[in-house]
Order: structure tokens, then C-alpha cells, then sequence
């Protein structure tokens, strides 16, 4: 018995599969790595997998989280390389670490943060942008409209959004950078964000990338290895690579 | 990291389930097709989770992949949010692999799975930018080649295909490649002919002696009177893609596949895949473990198919579930047996070797009396019915699926009546077997409508009109109420448009070029399907759609596919038809 955290990246290539599809393509291609999975007991016994929070469809990221139980251990080296050889194009473990044993199954219900890189192609002015952006932190409330067909409930986003910063990085693109709430208390989505800035309008193309995914909260108890640590190194190596 | 942003993904961001249009799955092929001699565009004319349950299509995109002279990528009928994007900005279809506009292709490789798919199969050609109508290709066109169980009729598609295969294609398809690569179009279609099975409609004359399919296909030009069809020998043997293509997308059939065995030693003589893959021909249980293996390690599935028309009518079904049960059990590998028969060996089996998922067990009797069981040449007594269905409630089924057909050649309406009960006897059978649990208990009642097709015994016999239909829907709707009954059946429409296809002749091409152009498309998709337009398209093309699906025909009247041949000869068939019906005409 041994759980191991992965961190993986869901490229250009594989943005449009659903996380439903993404799901079944890791448990195939841990299937075809030849890893001991452990599966669950009764007639339909399933790997036990657990995801972070999904990804909106189109949507690429690199701080993506999946915990994998395997019925006897490896090297967490051995794992991430076995898992890459059977991973389609776009899909990459970047880092996989060990949870010790006397930690409880992981099922990343405490990430409630997420970053974004937000990029938007074709004019659109970096002043605009950034005084949209000053009018919307100053809002007290950003109400959006939920539920596509069905009864429309609405969502206040304002305390869902916790920095926003703007950048251009080509002549042609410009990029906002967001950090949102997100998991099962509540998220903001990036795309509803993108609309509430009139980022999509017209002939404009925005794509939505994932930087990361975080624990705000401290844990409770020094564990070691614990997540929100190992989260924030893993961050803190990223940003620091990114900086250089 | 750079991100890119390109028009496509523009494109994919607007339609729903954009993933039906990206490739990258785990065993998809990408050749450096420059080097290729001939390069296949497959395409089958459904939405891609459709097409990518079909085993064919991966067989042959398997056999040319693995020709060092060949390559082949895959395209599907995009969905009409999708083709709507594609015309709106007049851009090209093009296929999955290297997302190459399909008229770059050498040839267009088009499966014809079943009638209600044809108007695709214009539409994908449209889309392509390639005109529908074969006598409209020029020599930078490429050939556009069909094949599979509609080609058994060829008829009403003869005017868009520049070639059609009769048969199984894995061995021809290569051959074919052959006549492709070198030569120009017009010396193309000339060595198409050359090769058996292949049907090079342009090459044929038509007479027609009057309404519905009553015409004569003959031969110009020293092209074979009679085209044999296509089929492998040595099915251990034949080539079998254990490298199968693992859709992102939920398919039809998630799971990977073994074809234990081709054709059916059953003679329904309503089937006309009974008829059209004789013999029966099986693989070797040791070959097929060695597949089994092969598949579950290439592809990652957690379940292997039993591919058949009846499962359990393979030799050594026992051992070979035994086998496989033995081997990947323990990796919770499950296996699925699709096509059981009703009786008591079956579900026994299923008992033993399926990974226990009591989901729904299927069973055909097709019809509710034993005289008109016997006129189709269903083998199934009821013992066999009821003993199958004790089996499955005490060994935990709670739900049944029954298959009948309506409109059978010889029913009257107390053969319809007699479905009510039977099944009213099944479910009251179930509830006794059941015990605390007849709560549960759930029997689907599917009513099919006969369709006439063509090699059958029953291809002279007419389908029942929409008011005959409705009257025996309603004699089933007044027997079959109950809380453990559901009942569903075929719209009326959509049979009378399968039944004059697939009885059709060339002139029903206008027809269907006709519907595809006032917009018909997906017409199995019961949301798409406008029967007012088929009408339209019929008398519009100066036909009779009764002529074609509900008319008896003559057993000396000439038939527009006898220039094909699918085995049986007209004599037997007859023979067949007049047992069926003992003294009588059809």
C-alpha cells in the first residue's frame, strides 16, 4: 500500500478532452504502465484515483493534481517515468512524491485556491484592461447568473477573486494573471471573470492557463510531508524557474 | 510556457464536444505520409463516437497503416454545430491525424453501415469540397471507394462512389491500395474493376422494368456480369488490430474488442448479415488470448468484448472464457459477452465468467407465436425462452430486454396480440422467480418493424404500411401495460425510409441527393430525422416510396442488386421463401 502524489500538465493537445475523458485516459494509461494498482473491493472494482479540482474544457495547465494507490510501492521516480511513456501527447507528470503511510487518503478537498494566466489576442488596449480591472476589485458585490438552462441562481464573485494583475506579453496579446477561489465551497470560474471584463467580445480569443493549484489554509497540524507544504515548494521551485 | 492560439481551437471552443474533432489518442497513427504511395482517407458517416465503436474502420485503418507504401488517417460527419462553423467560414473537412483537407487524399475509404447514414456520406463529401456525384470528378478529385453491409445493395449510392467493395474488406482493401497509387483516375477505375468484389458502377447500364427495385444492372465495357463478394478465408489468420485506437470520448463501446468469430450458422430469413457473412469462420482460442493480451496491454482497458453475432455459438466458448477469466480476473479485467441467446447454457455462462454487472441481459425471439417463430426460421422454442429467463432471475438478472420485429412476412394481428402475452407471461414468471424482489423486476419490450433486404429469403416480401403499423403499435400499447413493462418501437417513417434504401435502386440516389440537399442529415438520430422532407425527396425525384418499401415483388421479376452476389443464389433464396410460407407467395 503506497499513495503517491502526482503533478501533471494538461497541454495544447489535450485541452478540449473533458475531465471526465481525462480520468478514464490516466487510470488506461496507468493500466498500460503496468502499475500495481490497488483497486477497490466489490463486483466493479475501480483503481483508486483521486483528482483536484477540474479544469474548464479548453483550458491548459501545469499544476494539475491527481493521488494514485498502488497495492505495493515503487520509486516515486519510477512511477512518474512509467506513467509518462503510456501518456498521450500533452499530457506530462512533471513531479510525483510519496505520502507516507500513516496519512489519510488524499482527496485534495483542501485546495481551494487556483491561479491563471489569462491571455487575450487582438487589441485589446493594456490601460482599458487595467482600469476595468482597478473597477472591478473596488465593486462590493459581482453578481453572475448560474445554471445555464435550468433555474438561474446567482453568484456573488467579488470575495471569489483575490488578485488580478495585468500584463502585456506580446505586441498582439495581453495578459492578466488571477488568483480565484475555487473547490467544492465554492469557485469562481476564469471564464466567468474573462466575461465580467468584456475580455471575449467581438473577434477577440482568450485562452485560460493554470499556473497552479494551493492549500490557503494552514494545516492545522505540522505534518510532515504534508500537502500544503509540499504545494508550496513545488510553487515556490516554479515560480523561482519562471523568474530566471 | 508559450500558449498559442489558433484558429481552429477558435473553431472548437463553438461546438460542443470539441473533442470529437482532435486526434492524439493513445494508438492513433501519424506516418510521414509523404513517402506513402497511397494515402486513405477512412471515414465513417456518423459523429465520431459512433464511428469509433465500428471494428471495421480499425481494421482497415490497421491493415494500410501497417503497408509501408500506405497510410490512412480517420474522418468522421462532424455534427451540425460543427459543419455549420466549417461552411460559415468556408473551411475544408479535413481528417483527424494531420488534419490534411480530405480532397488531398488519394481516396476517400467511406464506410456504408445502414441506409439511414447515406445522406452523411453526401454530406461529408460536400464538405470535403468533393462533388457528390462520381461523373463529376475531374482527375485531381480523389477516388472515393465504399464498402460494408450496405454495399450488399449498392444501388442506391451506385451514382457517388467511383467504387464500391462487396464483402470483407481487410484483404482487398490492399489491393485496391494498389490500383490507387500508380495509376490516373480513369485507369484507376479500370484495375478497380479488375479486382473481385469490386463494383465500378460507371462501368454498368441499367434497365429498369418498371416501379420499385424491378431493374437490370449489366455490364459495358468487359466489367464482370456478376460481382462475387469479398471474404476472408482463414479468419485466424487475418490481419487484427490488437494497437486499437482508445478515443478520449465515452464511445458506444469503451472496451476493448476480440472477434471470436464471423458469420451465423443461423438461417433467420429476415437477417441479412445471416445471409451475407456465410460461413461461419472462427479464431483459435490460443489466437485469441494471445490478442486478448496483446489489446489489454496496448490499449489499457478494464474490459475485453466478445465480438459475434452469437457469442455462445463459438465452439469453445467455455474454454475460452474460462481462459480469460483465469488470466486477467485477477487484474480486474472485466469480459462481455454482447450477444447471448436465449437459454439456459448462456446465462449459465454469463453466470460464470462475467464480472458481475447485472445490468440488462438482451433476448430476440422476434416473434410472439411459435408458428410465425418458425415461418422467420427463429430457432427458439418458448421452453428455451422460459428456462433462459429462470436462469437469469435466480441467478440475480432483474431486468430482461425482449426483442420482436413487427411486420414479419405471414403475421396477423394475433400474432401481434400473442407478444402481449407472452411477455405478460414472462413478467408474471419473473415475479414468481423473483420472490422479495419482484420490484425490481423491469422487462423492455423493443418492437422493431421488418424491413425487406435484399439476399434474404424475405427480400421479396413488403414492409406494412404506416396505418398497418400504427393498428398493431396499438394492439402491443393495449397488451403490454404493466409497471414492470417497458415498451418501445421504431417510428413508422424511419422504417419505411430504411425499407425503400435498402430495396432501392439507382434512381432512389436521386432521391436521397435530393433530402440531403433540403438539408436531411443524421437520420438515425430520431432528433434530425424529417420524414414530410423524405417524402418531398422521393416524389420530387418522380418515385414511389410505397413502390420500394411495401410492394411484394415477383419472384421472376428482375432485382436491381442481383448483379451482386452475396452467397445464396436466387434459386435457394426462393426455396427459403416458399418454405416460410408453405404453398403460398410471399
Amino acid at each position: 500500500m503506497a499513495q503517491f502524489i502526482c503533478r501533471y500538465r494538461k497541454g495544447e493537445q489535450v485541452r478540449w478532452i473533458s475531465h471526465l475523458d481525462l480520468k478514464r485516459t490516466l487510470e488506461r494509461a496507468l493500466r498500460r504502465g503496468g502499475l500495481p494498482l490497488e483497486l477497490t473491493k466489490g463486483y466493479n472494482p475501480r483503481p483508486r484515483l483521486s483528482f483536484g479540482p477540474p479544469l474548464p474544457l479548453g483550458a491548459t495547465g501545469d499544476g494539475e493534481l491527481l493521488a494514485v494507490h498502488l497495492s505495493e510501492p515503487v520509486e516515486a521516480d519510477e512511477l512518474k517515468q512509467r506513467l509518462n511513456r503510456q501518456l498521450p501527447s500533452g499530457l506530462e507528470v512533471l513531479e510525483v512524491w510519496r505520502v507516507p503511510a500513516h496519512q489519510k487518503r488524499e482527496t485534495f478537498g483542501q485546495v481551494d485556491v487556483a491561479e491563471y494566466r489569462i491571455i487575450v489576442s487582438n487589441g485589446l488596449d493594456e490601460e482599458e484592461l487595467s482600469s476595468r480591472v482597478s473597477d472591478l476589485m473596488r465593486s462590493e458585490t459581482l453578481p453572475v447568473q448560474r445554471g445555464g438552462r435550468r433555474p438561474e441562481r446567482e453568484v456573488d464573485l467579488r470575495p471569489l477573486i483575490m488578485g488580478l494583475e495585468v500584463s502585456r506579453t506580446k505586441a498582439h496579446e495581453i495578459e492578466l494573471r488571477a488568483r480565484l477561489k475555487t473547490g467544492s465551497h465554492g469557485g469562481a470560474r476564469p471564464q466567468e471573470l474573462a466575461s465580467l471584463l468584456h475580455l471575449d467580445e467581438g473577434d477577440r480569443l482568450v485562452r485560460y492557463h493554470r499556473t497552479g493549484l494551493y492549500a490557503s489554509a494552514e494545516p492545522s497540524k505540522q505534518r510532515r510531508g504534508g500537502l500544503g507544504r509540499r504545494w508550496r515548494r513545488a510553487r515556490s521551485r516554479r515560480e523561482r524557474s519562471t523568474e530566471s | 510556457m508559450e500558449i498559442k492560439i489558433s484558429t481552429f481551437d477558435a473553431l472548437l471552443s463553438r461546438v460542443t464536444k470539441p473533442a470529437r474533432y482532435i486526434d492524439g489518442e493513445w494508438n492513433a497513427v501519424h506516418k510521414d505520409t509523404a513517402s506513402a504511395r497511397a494515402r486513405f482517407a477512412l471515414v465513417y458517416p456518423d459523429v465520431y463516437e459512433v464511428g469509433m465503436s465500428h471494428l471495421g474502420l480499425q481494421i482497415l485503418y490497421h491493415v494500410l497503416n501497417s503497408a509501408p507504401d500506405f497510410a490512412a488517417e480517420r474522418a468522421f460527419a462532424p455534427w451540425p454545430d460543427m459543419e455549420e462553423e466549417l461552411r460559415s467560414r468556408d473551411l475544408p473537412l479535413t481528417s483527424l491525424e494531420s488534419r490534411t483537407p480530405l480532397r488531398e487524399f488519394d481516396a476517400i475509404g467511406i464506410t456504408l453501415p445502414y441506409e439511414l447514414t447515406y445522406t452523411n456520406v453526401l454530406n461529408v463529401l460536400d464538405l470535403a469540397g468533393i462533388p457528390v456525384r462520381a461523373s463529376e470528378r475531374g482527375a485531381d478529385d480523389p477516388i472515393v471507394i465504399g464498402g460494408g453491409p450496405g454495399a450488399a445493395n449498392p444501388e442506391p449510392m451506385a451514382d457517388f462512389f467511383d467504387a464500391i467493395l462487396v464483402g470483407e474488406g481487410e484483404e482487398a482493401i490492399v489491393e485496391m491500395a494498389e490500383a490507387v497509387a500508380e495509376a490516373e483516375r480513369h485507369e484507376a477505375l479500370e484495375r478497380l474493376a479488375e479486382i473481385p468484389g469490386v463494383y465500378v458502377p460507371c462501368l454498368y447500364e441499367v434497365s429498369y422494368e418498371g416501379g420499385g427495385p424491378r431493374a437490370s444492372v449489366t455490364p459495358r465495357d468487359g466489367a464482370p456480369q456478376v460481382i462475387e463478394r469479398r471474404i476472408v478465408e482463414d479468419l485466424d489468420a487475418a490481419p487484427f488490430p490488437t494497437e486499437q485506437i482508445v478515443p478520449f470520448l465515452d464511445t458506444v463501446h469503451a472496451r476493448g474488442t476480440l472477434e471470436i468469430m464471423r458469420g451465423c450458422a443461423r438461417g433467420c430469413r429476415f437477417c441479412q448479415a445471416g445471409a451475407t457473412y456465410r460461413p461461419r469462420r472462427e479464431r483459435r482460442v490460443e489466437t485469441l488470448l494471445r490478442q486478448a493480451e496483446e489489446t489489454l496491454a496496448s490499449t489499457g482497458y478494464d474490459e475485453i468484448s466478445l465480438l459475434a453475432f452469437t457469442s455462445v455459438d463459438y465452439r469453445e466458448i467455455q474454454e475460452l472464457a474460462k481462459q480469460l477469466v483465469d488470466r486477467f480476473g485477477e487484474r480486474g479485467i472485466g469480459l462481455a459477452l454482447p450477444s447471448l441467446r436465449a437459454d439456459a447454457f448462456s446465462i449459465a455462462l454469463a453466470n460464470t465468467i462475467q464480472r458481475v454487472r447485472k445490468t440488462g441481459l438482451t433476448f430476440a425471439p422476434e416473434a410472439g407465436t411459435a408458428r410465425l417463430r418458425r415461418a422467420i426460421g427463429k430457432q427458439m422454442g418458448e421452453d428455451e425462452l422460459f428456462a433462459a429467463a429462470e436462469a437469469a432471475f435466480s441467478s440475480g438478472w432483474t431486468r430482461l430486454k425482449l426483442y420482436f420485429m413487427i411486420g414479419l412476412p405471414t403475421e396477423t394481428d394475433d400474432d401481434v396480440a400473442a407478444i402481449g402475452d407472452l411477455v405478460q407471461r414472462v413478467v408474471q414468471f419473473g415475479r414468481g422467480v423473483l420472490g422479495s424482489r419482484r420490484s425490481r423486476l423491469q422487462i423492455a419490450v423493443s418492437a422493431a418493424t421488418f424491413v425487406p433486404k435484399p439476399h434474404t429469403p424475405f427480400q421479396w416480401g413488403g414492409q406494412d404500411g404506416r396505418e398497418d403499423l400504427e393498428r398493431k403499435h396499438a394492439i402491443l400499447q393495449r397488451a403490454l401495460r404493466g409497471r414492470h413493462i417497458k415498451l418501445s418501437w421504431t417510428d413508422p417513417g424511419t422504417s419505411a425510409l430504411e425499407a425503400a434504401v435498402s430495396r432501392g435502386d439507382r434512381r432512389v440516389g436521386g432521391a436521397i441527393e435530393a433530402a440531403w440537399r433540403g438539408g436531411a442529415r443524421f437520420d438515425s438520430w430520431g432528433e434530425h430525422f424529417d420524414f414530410g422532407r423524405w417524402e418531398q425527396a422521393f416524389r420530387g425525384a418522380a418515385l414511389s416510396m410505397a413502390d420500394y418499401a411495401n410492394s411484394y415483388l415477383d419472384y421472376d421479376a428482375p432485382l436491381a442488386w442481383e448483379h451482386v452476389s452475396c452467397g445464396p443464389e436466387r434459386s435457394a433464396l426462393r426455396e427459403e421463401a416458399e418454405r416460410a410460407i408453405t404453398g403460398g407467395k410471399l
